[in-house]
């Protein structure tokens, strides 16, 4: 498992409308650009915030990747407290 | 030669550009006032120019590279976060007092990086918009982006440091101009994590006292675990409180306003800074 590389998918995605518009259309092809394992792609692919901030994941980046794609603020702060979003 | 002749400490608070309403309108009321007041003491010390020290989101410098402090040396643009209210636009520049800045430091010991056409973040936008604006005088900027969001953070020392070294650049420009800090900085407050909404208004106040006193010692002495533990991870950004300190070389102040803020998500602190003769 790699941070870094977890925040550089996150950073890019946070920062380009193109990373986005290509992220949305087709996750799996977008992230295959990034060195990444299978068990990380899911946690990217499946909004796992709290997961990415227990490996260590700046919240910067989990929380603005979580608006990003048009999900609540509301439930991402039950997912943050582990509590059912 | 140049001379600081004023400082400031204040919030750069993106959640009241996106959630007015978040504040009740005596909140509101009380911080956007304390940014007037601020704005007019600037226009009182007739400032020509102001240094503006924020630090990144983790929206300006990626993984590739994250540098532990920036000066602008050219254009500036920003924020490249637009808020509502807030466009991206060209923010004035001085380019030469950034130059000079990032010279000396070379000369003396420390590596600035350097933004010959830097993008900020609200960090600066917003300091820029509610305490530069409003004086109508356009006063140009340099921005300095301290690493205060994104790990390895700048050390406090470190931020200290740089503070001591801006204000001896500063007073080697050959110009006349007298010029303003402001250490740009929500107190209290946590982003993205699941403390997100608490704010402490204890370490708040400690964190303004320390700033008013000029206390230099208590000031290094907050350490990056007490800060994340009272403070949250948003409070790191005080290491912008300690470089504007020392930039005016530690003289006290006096606290302007201070409300905390949970719809806000900040401790929302304004202090004014003397400076040492």
């Amino acid at each position: 498992m790699s941070r870094n590389v977890l925040e550089k998918v996150l950073y890019d995605l946070s920062t380009s409308g193109a990373n986005k518009k290509k992220f949305a259309e087709d996750p799996d092809k977008y992230l295959s650009r990034y060195q990444l394992g299978a068990e990380e792609r899911a946690l990217i692919t499946g909004y796992k915030v709290r997961e990415l901030a227990d490996m260590g994941v700046n919240t910067m980046l989990t929380w603005g990747f979580w608006l990003q794609a048009g999900k609540s603020n509301g439930d991402y702060l039950k997912l943050m407290k582990r509590e059912e979003a | 030669m140049a001379q600081i002749v004023g400082g400031f400490v204040a919030p750069h608070n993106p959640v009241m550009y996106f959630n007015p309403k978040g504040a009740t309108q005596e909140q509101s009321d009380l911080c956007y006032g304390a940014y007037a007041e601020m704005a007019k003491r600037i226009a009182e010390l007739e400032a020509d120019s102001a240094i503006v020290i924020g630090c990144d989101h983790y929206i300006l410098f990626g993984t590739e590279c994250l540098p532990p402090y920036v000066i602008s040396t050219g254009e500036i643009e920003g924020p490249v976060d637009q808020l509502p209210g807030l466009k991206r636009k060209p923010l004035k520049s001085h380019g030469a007092l950034g130059e000079h800045i990032a010279k000396v430091g070379r000369e003396t010991g420390f590596d600035w990086t350097v933004g010959r056409a830097l993008n900020v973040d609200h960090s600066v936008a917003v300091p820029h918009h509610l305490m530069l604006e409003p004086t109508g005088k356009d006063i140009p900027i340099v921005a300095v982006m301290l690493a205060c969001g994104v790990d390895p953070y700048l050390p406090m020392k470190r931020a200290w440091d740089l503070g001591e070294h801006i204000a001896e650049a500063v007073a080697s420009f050959p110009s006349d101009e007298r010029v303003v800090v402001i250490g740009s900085g929500g107190i209290s407050h946590h982003v993205g994590d699941e403390r997100m909404g608490e704010v402490n208004p204890e370490f708040d106040k400690k964190v303004l006292d320390i700033v008013t006193r000029g206390d230099k010692a208590a000031m290094l002495g907050l350490t990056d675990e007490e800060i994340l533990r009272d403070g949250g991870n948003g409070a790191m950004e005080i290491r912008t409180y300690a470089c504007a300190m020392a930039a005016t070389r530690a003289a006290g102040g006096r606290v302007i306003a201070y409300e905390p803020v949970p719809g806000w998500v900040t401790g929302m602190g304004f202090a004014e800074l003397e400076v040492a003769a």
